[in-house]
Protein backbone atom coordinates (compact mmCIF):
# COMPACT_ATOMS: atom_id res chain seq x y z
CA UNK A 1 0.00 0.00 0.00
CA UNK A 2 1.48 3.14 -1.36
CA UNK A 3 0.84 6.48 1.09
CA UNK A 4 -1.55 8.87 0.29
CA UNK A 5 -4.24 11.37 2.09
CA UNK A 6 -7.16 11.90 1.90
CA UNK A 7 -10.01 10.28 0.05
CA UNK A 8 -8.94 10.56 -3.33
CA UNK A 9 -5.81 9.98 -3.35
CA UNK A 10 -7.15 6.49 -0.91
CA UNK A 11 -9.09 5.66 -3.93
CA UNK A 12 -6.58 5.83 -6.55
CA UNK A 13 -3.71 3.96 -4.70
CA UNK A 14 -6.44 1.60 -3.71
CA UNK A 15 -7.13 1.32 -7.63
CA UNK A 16 -3.16 0.68 -8.37
CA UNK A 17 -3.01 -2.22 -5.79
CA UNK A 18 -6.21 -3.81 -6.92
CA UNK A 19 -5.37 -3.58 -10.88
CA UNK A 20 -1.98 -5.13 -9.52
CA UNK A 21 -3.36 -8.53 -8.99
CA UNK A 22 -6.52 -8.15 -11.25
CA UNK A 23 -6.10 -7.26 -15.05
CA UNK A 24 -9.70 -6.97 -15.40
CA UNK A 25 -9.79 -3.64 -13.14
CA UNK A 26 -10.59 -0.63 -15.43
CA UNK A 27 -11.15 3.30 -14.77
CA UNK A 28 -13.39 5.02 -17.04
CA UNK A 29 -12.77 8.68 -16.63
CA UNK A 30 -15.14 11.25 -17.64
CA UNK A 31 -11.94 13.85 -17.86
CA UNK A 32 -11.73 13.12 -13.94
CA UNK A 33 -7.96 11.34 -13.99
CA UNK A 34 -6.48 14.88 -12.26
CA UNK A 35 -9.74 15.42 -10.28
CA UNK A 36 -9.29 11.12 -8.90
CA UNK A 37 -5.83 11.61 -8.29
CA UNK A 38 -5.64 8.47 -10.54
CA UNK A 39 -2.67 9.73 -12.94
CA UNK A 40 0.06 7.50 -11.81
CA UNK A 41 -2.95 4.54 -12.06
CA UNK A 42 -3.22 6.09 -16.21
CA UNK A 43 0.81 5.43 -16.32
CA UNK A 44 1.02 2.29 -14.48
CA UNK A 45 -1.94 0.73 -16.24
CA UNK A 46 -2.82 2.54 -19.78
CA UNK A 47 -4.57 0.11 -21.52
CA UNK A 48 -6.83 -0.47 -18.33
CA UNK A 49 -7.64 3.51 -18.14
CA UNK A 50 -10.49 4.39 -20.62
CA UNK A 51 -10.87 8.46 -20.97
CA UNK A 52 -13.93 8.85 -22.42
CA UNK A 53 -14.40 12.86 -22.60
CA UNK A 54 -16.34 15.17 -20.34
CA UNK A 55 -19.16 13.11 -20.49
CA UNK A 56 -20.78 11.14 -17.75
CA UNK A 57 -23.48 9.22 -19.25
CA UNK A 58 -21.17 8.01 -21.49
CA UNK A 59 -19.02 7.16 -19.20
CA UNK A 60 -21.54 5.17 -17.35
CA UNK A 61 -22.67 3.57 -20.67
CA UNK A 62 -19.38 2.62 -21.69
CA UNK A 63 -18.65 1.24 -17.98
CA UNK A 64 -21.43 -1.01 -18.62
CA UNK A 65 -20.31 -2.12 -22.08
CA UNK A 66 -17.17 -2.91 -20.08
CA UNK A 67 -18.80 -5.10 -17.54
CA UNK A 68 -20.91 -6.82 -19.59
CA UNK A 69 -18.07 -7.89 -21.78
CA UNK A 70 -16.73 -9.66 -18.58
CA UNK A 71 -14.16 -6.63 -16.97
CA UNK A 72 -14.34 -4.78 -13.58
CA UNK A 73 -14.65 -0.98 -14.02
CA UNK A 74 -14.68 1.83 -11.71
CA UNK A 75 -15.80 4.75 -12.84
CA UNK A 76 -15.13 7.86 -10.50
CA UNK A 77 -15.80 11.65 -11.11
CA UNK A 78 -17.84 14.45 -9.07
CA UNK A 79 -20.98 12.42 -7.39
CA UNK A 80 -23.36 14.73 -8.53
CA UNK A 81 -22.10 14.23 -11.99
CA UNK A 82 -22.53 10.50 -12.15
CA UNK A 83 -25.79 10.08 -9.76
CA UNK A 84 -27.77 12.97 -11.50
CA UNK A 85 -26.96 13.46 -14.59
CA UNK A 86 -26.17 9.84 -15.40
CA UNK A 87 -28.73 8.77 -12.85
CA UNK A 88 -31.00 6.79 -15.61
CA UNK A 89 -27.50 5.06 -16.91
CA UNK A 90 -26.48 4.35 -13.37
CA UNK A 91 -30.17 2.98 -13.08
CA UNK A 92 -31.22 0.94 -15.84
CA UNK A 93 -28.39 -0.10 -17.30
CA UNK A 94 -25.65 -0.89 -14.68
CA UNK A 95 -28.00 -1.41 -11.49
CA UNK A 96 -31.30 -3.23 -13.33
CA UNK A 97 -28.96 -5.78 -15.39
CA UNK A 98 -26.89 -5.84 -11.96
CA UNK A 99 -23.83 -5.05 -13.79
CA UNK A 100 -20.28 -5.16 -11.94
CA UNK A 101 -19.41 -1.41 -12.13
CA UNK A 102 -18.16 0.47 -9.45
CA UNK A 103 -18.48 4.00 -8.92
CA UNK A 104 -16.59 6.88 -6.82
CA UNK A 105 -18.10 10.07 -6.05
CA UNK A 106 -16.03 12.82 -4.75
CA UNK A 107 -16.87 16.34 -3.57
CA UNK A 108 -20.10 14.55 -1.89
CA UNK A 109 -21.46 17.16 0.55
CA UNK A 110 -20.63 20.09 1.94
CA UNK A 111 -17.15 19.61 2.77
CA UNK A 112 -16.74 17.42 -0.29
CA UNK A 113 -17.10 20.50 -2.16
CA UNK A 114 -16.25 23.24 -0.11
CA UNK A 115 -15.13 26.47 -1.87
CA UNK A 116 -16.41 25.44 -5.14
CA UNK A 117 -20.30 26.09 -4.60
CA UNK A 118 -23.29 23.99 -5.21
CA UNK A 119 -22.62 23.22 -8.43
CA UNK A 120 -19.86 21.35 -7.23
CA UNK A 121 -20.89 20.50 -3.82
CA UNK A 122 -23.77 17.50 -3.62
CA UNK A 123 -25.56 16.36 -0.42
CA UNK A 124 -28.28 14.25 -2.60
CA UNK A 125 -26.13 11.43 -3.92
CA UNK A 126 -27.24 8.58 -1.44
CA UNK A 127 -31.00 9.73 -1.37
CA UNK A 128 -30.73 9.34 -5.01
CA UNK A 129 -28.84 5.89 -5.25
CA UNK A 130 -31.36 4.28 -1.93
CA UNK A 131 -34.23 4.20 -4.28
CA UNK A 132 -31.95 1.57 -6.83
CA UNK A 133 -32.30 -1.40 -5.88
CA UNK A 134 -28.89 -3.38 -6.09
CA UNK A 135 -26.45 -0.82 -5.27
CA UNK A 136 -24.46 -1.15 -2.24
CA UNK A 137 -23.80 2.21 -0.80
CA UNK A 138 -20.19 2.49 1.47
CA UNK A 139 -19.69 5.83 3.32
CA UNK A 140 -16.06 5.75 4.37
CA UNK A 141 -15.13 8.36 7.38
CA UNK A 142 -11.82 9.15 6.37
CA UNK A 143 -8.89 8.62 3.68
CA UNK A 144 -7.75 4.91 5.46
CA UNK A 145 -11.49 3.83 5.37
CA UNK A 146 -11.64 5.02 1.58
CA UNK A 147 -8.83 2.54 0.44
CA UNK A 148 -10.65 0.02 2.27
CA UNK A 149 -14.25 0.61 0.87
CA UNK A 150 -12.65 0.18 -2.96
CA UNK A 151 -10.88 -2.84 -2.03
CA UNK A 152 -14.37 -3.92 -0.58
CA UNK A 153 -16.01 -2.58 -3.58
CA UNK A 154 -14.05 -4.48 -5.94
CA UNK A 155 -14.90 -7.85 -4.29
CA UNK A 156 -18.50 -7.07 -4.22
CA UNK A 157 -20.77 -8.91 -7.41
CA UNK A 158 -22.34 -6.18 -8.46
CA UNK A 159 -22.73 -2.29 -8.76
CA UNK A 160 -21.47 -0.24 -5.60
CA UNK A 161 -20.96 3.02 -4.92
CA UNK A 162 -18.04 4.58 -2.88
CA UNK A 163 -19.04 8.21 -1.28
CA UNK A 164 -15.72 10.07 -1.16
CA UNK A 165 -14.72 13.86 -0.69
CA UNK A 166 -12.35 16.69 -1.60
CA UNK A 167 -9.30 14.89 -0.25
CA UNK A 168 -8.86 16.91 2.84
CA UNK A 169 -10.51 15.08 5.23
CA UNK A 170 -9.12 14.23 8.46
CA UNK A 171 -8.41 10.60 9.86
CA UNK A 172 -9.76 9.31 12.32
CA UNK A 173 -9.35 5.54 12.14
CA UNK A 174 -6.02 3.32 12.43
CA UNK A 175 -4.61 2.85 8.93
CA UNK A 176 -5.01 -0.87 9.39
CA UNK A 177 -8.73 -0.58 10.67
CA UNK A 178 -10.98 -3.09 8.98
CA UNK A 179 -13.92 -1.61 7.14
CA UNK A 180 -16.46 -3.01 8.84
CA UNK A 181 -18.86 -5.55 6.90
CA UNK A 182 -21.21 -5.09 9.65
CA UNK A 183 -22.14 -1.81 8.74
CA UNK A 184 -21.44 -0.17 11.94
CA UNK A 185 -17.92 0.50 14.03
CA UNK A 186 -18.72 2.08 17.79
CA UNK A 187 -16.12 4.46 18.38
CA UNK A 188 -16.95 5.58 21.88
CA UNK A 189 -18.76 4.24 24.77
CA UNK A 190 -18.86 7.14 27.39
CA UNK A 191 -22.44 5.97 28.23
CA UNK A 192 -25.87 5.48 27.52
CA UNK A 193 -27.61 8.59 27.36
CA UNK A 194 -27.63 8.92 23.35
CA UNK A 195 -26.07 6.87 20.90
CA UNK A 196 -24.71 9.45 17.89
CA UNK A 197 -24.55 7.79 14.76
CA UNK A 198 -21.86 9.59 11.86
CA UNK A 199 -21.54 8.79 8.43
CA UNK A 200 -19.08 10.20 6.22
CA UNK A 201 -17.00 13.00 6.77
CA UNK A 202 -18.45 14.50 9.72
CA UNK A 203 -16.87 11.55 12.26
CA UNK A 204 -14.30 13.40 13.54
CA UNK A 205 -17.11 16.30 14.34
CA UNK A 206 -19.09 14.01 16.20
CA UNK A 207 -15.92 12.44 17.89
CA UNK A 208 -15.71 15.57 19.06
CA UNK A 209 -18.70 16.61 20.37
CA UNK A 210 -18.82 13.69 22.57
CA UNK A 211 -15.93 14.51 23.81
CA UNK A 212 -17.43 17.76 24.50
CA UNK A 213 -20.92 16.32 25.92
CA UNK A 214 -18.72 14.18 28.09
CA UNK A 215 -17.22 16.88 29.87
CA UNK A 216 -20.43 18.34 30.49
CA UNK A 217 -21.52 15.12 31.87
CA UNK A 218 -23.54 13.34 29.29
CA UNK A 219 -22.26 10.20 28.22
CA UNK A 220 -22.74 9.12 24.45
CA UNK A 221 -21.88 6.15 22.31
CA UNK A 222 -20.79 7.08 19.45
CA UNK A 223 -21.11 4.63 16.20
CA UNK A 224 -19.71 5.36 12.70
CA UNK A 225 -22.71 3.82 9.99
CA UNK A 226 -20.13 2.56 6.90
CA UNK A 227 -23.03 0.92 4.84
CA UNK A 228 -25.63 2.73 3.99
CA UNK A 229 -29.27 0.54 2.92
CA UNK A 230 -26.85 -2.47 3.36
CA UNK A 231 -28.29 -6.02 3.31
CA UNK A 232 -27.33 -7.27 6.58
CA UNK A 233 -27.99 -4.34 8.92
CA UNK A 234 -28.46 -6.17 12.32
CA UNK A 235 -25.49 -4.84 13.99
CA UNK A 236 -26.81 -1.93 13.44
CA UNK A 237 -30.10 -2.61 14.78
CA UNK A 238 -28.80 -3.90 17.77
CA UNK A 239 -27.07 -0.55 18.08
CA UNK A 240 -30.62 0.46 17.97
CA UNK A 241 -32.23 -1.71 20.56
CA UNK A 242 -29.42 -0.84 23.45
CA UNK A 243 -30.09 2.95 22.56
CA UNK A 244 -32.32 5.24 24.95
CA UNK A 245 -32.67 7.89 21.99
CA UNK A 246 -30.66 8.55 19.05
CA UNK A 247 -28.72 11.45 16.99
CA UNK A 248 -27.59 11.34 13.26
CA UNK A 249 -25.22 13.36 12.07
CA UNK A 250 -24.52 13.25 8.42
CA UNK A 251 -22.90 15.76 5.44
CA UNK A 252 -26.38 14.88 3.15
CA UNK A 253 -29.48 16.38 2.91
CA UNK A 254 -31.79 14.85 6.53
CA UNK A 255 -33.84 13.08 3.51
CA UNK A 256 -32.48 9.93 1.69
CA UNK A 257 -29.50 9.35 3.85
CA UNK A 258 -28.20 8.07 7.48
CA UNK A 259 -30.82 9.86 9.28
CA UNK A 260 -33.49 8.57 6.96
CA UNK A 261 -32.13 4.99 7.37
CA UNK A 262 -32.07 5.08 10.99
CA UNK A 263 -35.28 6.20 11.41
CA UNK A 264 -36.30 3.31 9.14
CA UNK A 265 -34.53 0.75 11.18
CA UNK A 266 -35.87 2.40 14.35
CA UNK A 267 -39.45 2.07 13.10
CA UNK A 268 -39.13 -1.39 11.87
CA UNK A 269 -37.53 -2.81 14.69
CA UNK A 270 -36.93 -0.76 17.51
CA UNK A 271 -38.96 2.50 18.01
CA UNK A 272 -36.84 4.88 19.25
CA UNK A 273 -36.44 8.82 19.26
CA UNK A 274 -34.41 9.62 16.38
CA UNK A 275 -33.16 13.52 15.52
CA UNK A 276 -31.71 13.99 12.76
CA UNK A 277 -29.00 16.43 11.88
CA UNK A 278 -28.10 16.83 8.08
CA UNK A 279 -28.63 19.57 5.33
CA UNK A 280 -32.14 21.07 4.32
CA UNK A 281 -30.99 24.19 2.02
CA UNK A 282 -28.17 24.02 -0.82
CA UNK A 283 -24.89 25.34 0.48
CA UNK A 284 -22.44 28.08 -0.73
CA UNK A 285 -19.10 28.31 -1.12
CA UNK A 286 -16.39 28.66 1.77
CA UNK A 287 -13.31 27.13 3.41
CA UNK A 288 -14.40 23.69 4.82
CA UNK A 289 -14.64 24.19 8.60
CA UNK A 290 -16.01 27.34 8.63
CA UNK A 291 -18.52 26.38 6.19
CA UNK A 292 -19.67 22.93 8.01
CA UNK A 293 -19.55 25.22 11.25
CA UNK A 294 -22.17 27.53 9.64
CA UNK A 295 -24.34 24.72 8.48
CA UNK A 296 -24.62 22.80 11.70
CA UNK A 297 -21.82 20.40 11.82
CA UNK A 298 -19.47 22.52 14.50
CA UNK A 299 -18.86 20.24 17.61
CA UNK A 300 -20.50 22.26 19.78
CA UNK A 301 -23.69 22.79 17.84
CA UNK A 302 -23.89 18.24 17.63
CA UNK A 303 -23.40 18.66 21.11
CA UNK A 304 -26.33 21.01 21.70
CA UNK A 305 -28.61 19.36 19.57
CA UNK A 306 -27.63 16.15 21.84
CA UNK A 307 -28.68 17.92 24.86
CA UNK A 308 -31.88 19.58 24.13
CA UNK A 309 -33.45 16.28 22.82
CA UNK A 310 -31.94 14.55 26.21
CA UNK B 1 -27.71 -17.31 -47.29
CA UNK B 2 -28.48 -15.12 -50.38
CA UNK B 3 -30.37 -12.55 -51.00
CA UNK B 4 -33.86 -14.70 -52.12
CA UNK B 5 -33.34 -16.34 -48.85
CA UNK B 6 -33.12 -13.28 -46.33
CA UNK B 7 -36.03 -11.73 -48.04
CA UNK B 8 -37.75 -14.81 -47.00
CA UNK B 9 -36.06 -14.88 -43.33
CA UNK B 10 -37.17 -11.42 -42.92
CA UNK B 11 -40.57 -11.68 -43.92
CA UNK B 12 -40.99 -14.70 -41.82
CA UNK B 13 -39.55 -12.58 -38.87
CA UNK B 14 -42.14 -9.73 -39.92
CA UNK B 15 -44.84 -11.92 -39.54
CA UNK B 16 -43.81 -13.78 -36.37
CA UNK B 17 -43.22 -9.93 -34.78
CA UNK B 18 -46.97 -8.91 -36.01
CA UNK B 19 -48.63 -12.21 -34.35
CA UNK B 20 -46.64 -11.20 -31.31
CA UNK B 21 -48.19 -7.73 -31.26
CA UNK B 22 -51.78 -8.84 -32.10
CA UNK B 23 -51.40 -11.78 -29.48
CA UNK B 24 -50.22 -9.73 -26.71
CA UNK B 25 -52.60 -6.69 -27.86
CA UNK B 26 -49.24 -4.43 -27.69
CA UNK B 27 -46.14 -2.79 -28.85
CA UNK B 28 -44.51 -1.14 -31.77
CA UNK B 29 -44.64 -3.13 -35.10
CA UNK B 30 -43.84 -0.03 -37.24
CA UNK B 31 -40.42 0.22 -35.40
CA UNK B 32 -39.91 -3.53 -35.50
CA UNK B 33 -41.15 -4.00 -39.63
CA UNK B 34 -38.43 -1.30 -40.50
CA UNK B 35 -34.92 -3.04 -39.69
CA UNK B 36 -36.60 -6.76 -40.23
CA UNK B 37 -34.04 -7.33 -43.44
CA UNK B 38 -31.09 -5.94 -41.16
CA UNK B 39 -32.00 -8.40 -38.23
CA UNK B 40 -32.00 -10.96 -41.09
CA UNK B 41 -28.77 -10.50 -42.08
CA UNK B 42 -27.34 -10.16 -38.96
CA UNK B 43 -28.86 -12.88 -37.37
CA UNK B 44 -28.92 -15.44 -40.47
CA UNK B 45 -25.91 -14.67 -42.11
CA UNK B 46 -23.16 -12.24 -40.19
CA UNK B 47 -22.86 -12.78 -36.78
CA UNK B 48 -20.68 -14.95 -34.86
CA UNK B 49 -23.10 -16.07 -32.65
CA UNK B 50 -23.86 -19.77 -30.90
CA UNK B 51 -27.34 -19.79 -29.85
CA UNK B 52 -26.66 -23.25 -27.23
CA UNK B 53 -24.11 -21.16 -25.63
CA UNK B 54 -25.45 -17.41 -25.70
CA UNK B 55 -22.61 -16.12 -23.06
CA UNK B 56 -19.85 -17.26 -25.30
CA UNK B 57 -17.00 -15.04 -24.91
CA UNK B 58 -16.04 -14.56 -28.62
CA UNK B 59 -19.34 -14.17 -29.79
CA UNK B 60 -20.24 -10.77 -31.81
CA UNK B 61 -22.02 -8.71 -29.51
CA UNK B 62 -25.66 -7.07 -30.48
CA UNK B 63 -27.49 -3.83 -29.36
CA UNK B 64 -30.71 -2.84 -30.33
CA UNK B 65 -30.63 0.56 -29.21
CA UNK B 66 -34.01 1.60 -30.44
CA UNK B 67 -35.52 -1.14 -27.91
CA UNK B 68 -39.02 -0.29 -28.79
CA UNK B 69 -38.63 -2.44 -31.85
CA UNK B 70 -37.82 -5.81 -30.03
CA UNK B 71 -40.66 -7.63 -31.52
CA UNK B 72 -38.45 -8.19 -34.29
CA UNK B 73 -35.46 -9.05 -32.07
CA UNK B 74 -37.15 -11.86 -30.28
CA UNK B 75 -38.55 -13.09 -33.55
CA UNK B 76 -35.14 -13.48 -34.76
CA UNK B 77 -33.72 -15.18 -31.14
CA UNK B 78 -36.55 -17.16 -31.38
CA UNK B 79 -36.18 -18.35 -34.95
CA UNK B 80 -32.33 -18.92 -34.57
CA UNK B 81 -33.12 -21.55 -31.88
CA UNK B 82 -32.41 -19.50 -28.53
CA UNK B 83 -35.13 -20.57 -26.35
CA UNK B 84 -35.39 -23.91 -27.73
CA UNK B 85 -38.23 -25.06 -29.78
CA UNK B 86 -40.07 -21.97 -31.81
CA UNK B 87 -42.08 -19.96 -29.72
CA UNK B 88 -45.47 -19.50 -30.21
CA UNK B 89 -47.38 -17.14 -28.33
CA UNK B 90 -44.49 -15.19 -26.85
CA UNK B 91 -46.89 -13.34 -24.32
CA UNK B 92 -45.33 -9.95 -25.48
CA UNK B 93 -45.44 -7.53 -22.51
CA UNK B 94 -47.70 -10.28 -20.11
CA UNK B 95 -47.26 -10.55 -16.41
CA UNK B 96 -44.27 -12.78 -15.80
CA UNK B 97 -42.63 -13.15 -19.51
CA UNK B 98 -39.42 -13.04 -20.56
CA UNK B 99 -40.55 -11.12 -23.65
CA UNK B 100 -40.29 -7.62 -21.79
CA UNK B 101 -42.08 -4.39 -23.50
CA UNK B 102 -38.11 -3.48 -23.94
CA UNK B 103 -35.61 -5.75 -24.28
CA UNK B 104 -33.63 -7.14 -20.85
CA UNK B 105 -30.56 -8.94 -20.98
CA UNK B 106 -31.38 -10.78 -17.79
CA UNK B 107 -34.30 -12.18 -18.72
CA UNK B 108 -34.00 -12.91 -22.18
CA UNK B 109 -31.46 -15.31 -23.56
CA UNK B 110 -29.60 -13.84 -25.79
CA UNK B 111 -29.82 -10.36 -25.39
CA UNK B 112 -26.65 -8.94 -24.89
CA UNK B 113 -27.77 -5.40 -23.29
CA UNK B 114 -30.53 -4.29 -21.67
CA UNK B 115 -31.95 -1.39 -23.98
CA UNK B 116 -35.31 1.11 -24.65
CA UNK B 117 -34.31 3.72 -23.14
CA UNK B 118 -33.24 5.77 -26.45
CA UNK B 119 -30.07 7.34 -26.71
CA UNK B 120 -27.67 4.77 -24.66
CA UNK B 121 -26.47 2.00 -27.28
CA UNK B 122 -23.96 3.11 -29.10
CA UNK B 123 -22.07 4.54 -26.08
CA UNK B 124 -22.82 0.91 -24.55
CA UNK B 125 -21.53 -0.45 -27.65
CA UNK B 126 -18.39 1.29 -27.50
CA UNK B 127 -17.93 -0.14 -23.83
CA UNK B 128 -18.06 -3.56 -25.39
CA UNK B 129 -15.97 -2.89 -28.54
CA UNK B 130 -12.82 -1.40 -25.86
CA UNK B 131 -13.05 -4.71 -24.01
CA UNK B 132 -13.10 -6.73 -27.09
CA UNK B 133 -9.49 -4.69 -28.10
CA UNK B 134 -8.24 -4.52 -24.43
CA UNK B 135 -8.65 -8.81 -24.27
CA UNK B 136 -7.26 -8.95 -27.46
CA UNK B 137 -10.74 -10.88 -29.11
CA UNK B 138 -11.56 -10.60 -32.52
CA UNK B 139 -15.71 -9.92 -32.07
CA UNK B 140 -17.67 -7.21 -33.54
CA UNK B 141 -19.94 -5.49 -31.95
CA UNK B 142 -22.72 -4.44 -33.81
CA UNK B 143 -26.08 -1.37 -32.93
CA UNK B 144 -29.23 -0.44 -34.29
CA UNK B 145 -30.34 3.17 -33.43
CA UNK B 146 -33.26 5.35 -34.99
CA UNK B 147 -32.63 8.28 -36.46
CA UNK B 148 -34.89 10.02 -34.00
CA UNK B 149 -33.37 8.05 -31.31
CA UNK B 150 -30.13 10.27 -32.75
CA UNK B 151 -31.64 13.41 -31.20
CA UNK B 152 -30.37 12.28 -27.74
CA UNK B 153 -26.89 13.97 -26.71
CA UNK B 154 -25.52 10.82 -25.05
CA UNK B 155 -25.83 9.22 -28.83
CA UNK B 156 -23.07 11.70 -29.52
CA UNK B 157 -20.96 11.44 -26.17
CA UNK B 158 -20.57 7.63 -27.44
CA UNK B 159 -20.72 8.77 -31.24
CA UNK B 160 -17.24 10.82 -30.08
CA UNK B 161 -15.66 8.90 -28.16
CA UNK B 162 -16.07 5.59 -30.02
CA UNK B 163 -14.03 7.63 -32.61
CA UNK B 164 -11.37 8.61 -30.18
CA UNK B 165 -10.50 5.01 -29.38
CA UNK B 166 -10.35 4.02 -33.17
CA UNK B 167 -13.16 1.07 -32.61
CA UNK B 168 -12.99 -0.55 -35.98
CA UNK B 169 -14.70 -3.51 -33.87
CA UNK B 170 -18.35 -1.40 -33.57
CA UNK B 171 -20.45 -1.01 -36.30
CA UNK B 172 -24.21 0.85 -35.86
CA UNK B 173 -26.86 0.51 -38.35
CA UNK B 174 -29.21 3.73 -38.51
CA UNK B 175 -32.53 2.69 -39.41
CA UNK B 176 -33.53 5.81 -41.08
CA UNK B 177 -36.83 5.57 -41.81
CA UNK B 178 -37.38 9.45 -40.99
CA UNK B 179 -40.26 8.92 -38.23
CA UNK B 180 -40.11 9.08 -34.18
CA UNK B 181 -42.84 8.69 -32.22
CA UNK B 182 -44.94 12.18 -33.12
CA UNK B 183 -43.95 12.89 -36.47
CA UNK B 184 -41.53 12.83 -38.97
CA UNK B 185 -37.58 13.55 -38.27
CA UNK B 186 -38.01 16.27 -40.59
CA UNK B 187 -40.69 18.20 -38.88
CA UNK B 188 -39.30 17.62 -35.30
CA UNK B 189 -35.99 18.57 -35.67
CA UNK B 190 -35.53 20.06 -39.18
CA UNK B 191 -32.96 17.74 -40.05
CA UNK B 192 -31.96 14.00 -40.90
CA UNK B 193 -28.54 14.14 -42.18
CA UNK B 194 -26.85 11.20 -40.57
CA UNK B 195 -23.92 10.25 -42.67
CA UNK B 196 -22.65 13.75 -42.75
CA UNK B 197 -22.74 14.03 -38.84
CA UNK B 198 -21.14 10.52 -38.48
CA UNK B 199 -18.39 11.73 -41.08
CA UNK B 200 -17.56 15.10 -39.13
CA UNK B 201 -17.32 12.83 -35.99
CA UNK B 202 -15.04 10.90 -37.68
CA UNK B 203 -16.67 7.43 -38.28
CA UNK B 204 -16.55 5.50 -41.65
CA UNK B 205 -19.82 6.35 -43.20
CA UNK B 206 -21.96 4.49 -45.83
CA UNK B 207 -25.44 4.77 -46.77
CA UNK B 208 -27.62 2.19 -47.96
CA UNK B 209 -31.27 0.84 -49.19
CA UNK B 210 -31.83 -0.94 -45.52
CA UNK B 211 -33.92 -3.66 -47.25
CA UNK B 212 -31.52 -4.88 -49.77
CA UNK B 213 -29.95 -7.75 -48.57
CA UNK B 214 -27.13 -7.84 -50.74
CA UNK B 215 -26.38 -4.28 -49.91
CA UNK B 216 -26.55 -4.70 -46.47
CA UNK B 217 -24.02 -7.36 -47.03
CA UNK B 218 -21.89 -5.34 -48.64
CA UNK B 219 -21.68 -2.70 -46.62
CA UNK B 220 -20.93 -4.61 -43.59
CA UNK B 221 -17.84 -6.20 -45.47
CA UNK B 222 -16.81 -2.94 -46.39
CA UNK B 223 -17.30 -1.89 -42.56
CA UNK B 224 -14.99 -4.85 -41.40
CA UNK B 225 -12.50 -3.78 -43.48
CA UNK B 226 -11.74 -0.39 -42.32
CA UNK B 227 -9.46 0.35 -39.69
CA UNK B 228 -9.14 2.76 -37.30
CA UNK B 229 -12.38 3.94 -36.90
CA UNK B 230 -15.98 2.85 -36.47
CA UNK B 231 -18.44 2.47 -38.93
CA UNK B 232 -22.06 3.45 -39.62
CA UNK B 233 -23.99 1.76 -42.44
CA UNK B 234 -27.09 4.36 -42.23
CA UNK B 235 -30.45 2.56 -44.08
CA UNK B 236 -33.07 3.93 -45.80
CA UNK B 237 -35.73 1.83 -44.41
CA UNK B 238 -39.64 2.20 -44.43
CA UNK B 239 -41.15 2.15 -41.40
CA UNK B 240 -43.58 -0.49 -41.29
CA UNK B 241 -42.11 -2.43 -44.32
CA UNK B 242 -43.75 -5.49 -45.62
CA UNK B 243 -47.56 -4.99 -44.51
CA UNK B 244 -49.42 -2.26 -47.23
CA UNK B 245 -51.35 -0.67 -44.58
CA UNK B 246 -48.65 -0.24 -42.28
CA UNK B 247 -45.49 1.42 -44.59
CA UNK B 248 -45.00 5.05 -43.57
CA UNK B 249 -48.19 5.14 -41.51
CA UNK B 250 -46.56 6.65 -38.43
CA UNK B 251 -50.31 5.52 -36.89
CA UNK B 252 -48.19 2.25 -36.66
CA UNK B 253 -45.22 3.32 -34.15
CA UNK B 254 -47.49 1.44 -31.26
CA UNK B 255 -50.38 -0.39 -32.41
CA UNK B 256 -52.19 -3.41 -32.55
CA UNK B 257 -53.64 -5.06 -36.06
CA UNK B 258 -57.30 -5.47 -36.29
CA UNK B 259 -58.51 -9.03 -36.71
CA UNK B 260 -58.73 -8.33 -40.63
CA UNK B 261 -55.28 -6.14 -40.64
CA UNK B 262 -53.91 -9.57 -39.33
CA UNK B 263 -55.15 -11.57 -41.78
CA UNK B 264 -54.26 -9.18 -44.17
CA UNK B 265 -50.66 -9.47 -42.92
CA UNK B 266 -50.56 -13.19 -43.56
CA UNK B 267 -51.90 -12.74 -47.01
CA UNK B 268 -49.03 -10.24 -47.43
CA UNK B 269 -46.43 -11.80 -45.89
CA UNK B 270 -46.99 -15.14 -46.33
CA UNK B 271 -48.39 -16.58 -42.77
CA UNK B 272 -46.77 -17.24 -39.84
CA UNK B 273 -44.70 -20.54 -40.45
Amino acid sequence: MAEFKGTREAFAAALIDLAANDDKIMFVSPDSLKAMRATKFAELYPEQYVEVGISEQNAVDTAAGLAAAGLTPFVGTYAGFMTMRACEQMRTFVAYPNLNVKFVGINSGLLGGEREGVTHQFYEDLGILSNIPNYTILTPADGYQTYKAVQMAAKINGPVYVRAGSGREANVYEKDAPFSSDGITVLREYGNDTLLLSSGFVLDRVLAAADLLKEQGVNVTVGDINILYGKNPEKIIEAIRKAERIVTVEDHNINGGLGAYISRLSAENAPKFVKRIGLTTFGESGPAKELADAYGFSPENIAKTVKENL
Amino acid sequence: MNSAELKQVADHLRMTAVDMVYKGKDGHPGPALSIADIMAVLFFDEMRIDPANPDWEDRDRFILSKGHACPIYYAALSERGYFGEKIEDFKLRALGSKFQGHPVMNKTKGVDMTSGSLGNGISIAGGMALAGKYRRKDYNVYVIAGDGELQEGVCWEGINSAAAHKLDNLIVFVDKNGWQSGASVQETIGSNNIKERFEAFQWDAQEIDGHDADAIKAAIAKAKETKGKPSVIVCDCVKGKGLSFMENDNAWHKGVPTEEQYQQAVKELGGAE
